[in-house]
């Protein structure tokens, strides 16, 4: 588990976005049980209070799933998981979006680089 | 709930602490930060009750200090006060007879922890394994409050580090800790709150997720704005 904070971000934040990540990605499965928070926070250096915070978050958006004293797991509903996808990428696109109208780049040349560098 | 309010503490003519208040909740990290001379010591030592303070109050839990509160708030100071000629495990004795709440289970759980030998005698020890056996002696003390006094000043960067990991345990959390510094690179995402102090005043307290999510500013940010 390799993350980089930033100072300037919530510390929780970034937990979020980097379960998004991973869980998105399928580096964690459906019903994988996640690390204690008292695990996470020991790895990371972080303080536990920090983590609480992360995990309940992802709790209230159904990213994950807690059973009274069972380790926390990722959801196994693929629904969620299929809108944080598209959650995910569509900030992307949008992000690259805006990157790129700032210097004025025409789209057809936009897209054609997209595809070229795709591969 | 540790309460700080409007304390001024004088030696001589000079006022080292003008007016400070500021709290420091249970479950919670609360980190003085301050250049030298900024008074932190003093403060540590003021809610200890070994020092008496011109004007103002604290309040611990909504209560005056009173002789009992020695076992419900531990002050770990800079540097080690026992005889250095003395094994840890002759410490724990001391302590065991010193204090209700010295907790045997917890002092072996912490040697484990920090990898020392209770057979060990106190002057055989480095400076960083001394910091580590400083700092045990009070956390395993059955307190609710942990007060530390510079626990990184002056020791390798490993040993700050394993000194740091112990935050993120069941051997502290849940308990409130005070903690003093002037470097906060090795704790930055440790802390819950910040009491930046100048000049005898408490410039600013935050919390430190807080201050990231609504400004997006580190503590060094806020460091720079208020103390340069």
């Amino acid at each position: 588990m390799d993350l980089k904070f930033d100072n300037r971000t919530p510390v929780y934040l970034q937990l979020i976005d980097y379960f998004k990540q991973v869980i998105t990605s399928e580096e964690m499965a459906l019903g994988e049980e996640l690390p204690s928070r008292r695990e996470l926070a020991s790895r990371l250096k972080i303080n536990p209070n920090t983590v609480q915070r992360a995990f309940k978050e992802m709790e209230e958006t159904g990213l994950i799933v807690t059973e009274r004293n069972l380790p926390s797991k990722v959801t196994s509903d693929k629904q969620i998981i299929k809108q944080l996808r598209e959650e995910l990428i569509n900030d992307a696109v949008d992000e690259l979006i805006e990157t790129v109208q700032s210097v004025n780049v025409p789209l057809e040349d936009l897209l054609q680089l997209v595809k070229q560098k795709y591969q | 709930m540790i309460e700080v309010k409007h304390i001024q503490k004088k030696f001589g003519r000079k006022t080292v602490l003008k007016d400070i208040s500021f709290h420091a909740k249970e479950g919670h990290i609360t980190c003085l930060i301050g250049i030298n001379g900024s008074g932190k010591t003093t403060i540590l030592k003021s809610i200890m009750n070994l020092m008496s303070v011109n004007r103002g109050e604290i309040l611990i839990d909504g209560h005056q200090f009173t002789e009992a509160m020695y076992e419900k708030v531990a002050y770990v100071p800079d540097v080690l006060t026992m005889p250095l000629h003395m094994k840890i495990k002759d410490v724990f004795q001391f302590m065991r007879d010193f204090y209700k709440s010295w907790n045997d289970q917890r002092a072996d759980e912490l040697l484990t922890f920090f990898k020392l030998d209770k057979n060990e005698r106190l002057k055989n020890l480095s400076k960083g394994n001394l910091a580590k056996a400083n700092m045990l002696f009070g956390l395993a003390l059955d307190v609710d409050y942990i007060l530390l006094d510079e626990p990184f000043s002056g020791i390798d960067m490993f040993s700050r580090e394993q000194i740091a990991n112990v935050f993120t345990t069941d051997l502290v959390e849940g308990r409130g800790v005070i903690l003093t510094t002037h470097e906060i690179h090795d704790i930055e995402y440790l802390i819950d709150e910040v009491v930046l102090l100048n000049n005898g005043f408490v410039v600013n307290q935050f919390n430190v997720e807080q201050m990231r999510e609504e400004q997006g500013k580190s503590i060094v940010d806020v460091m720079r704005e208020v103390l340069v």
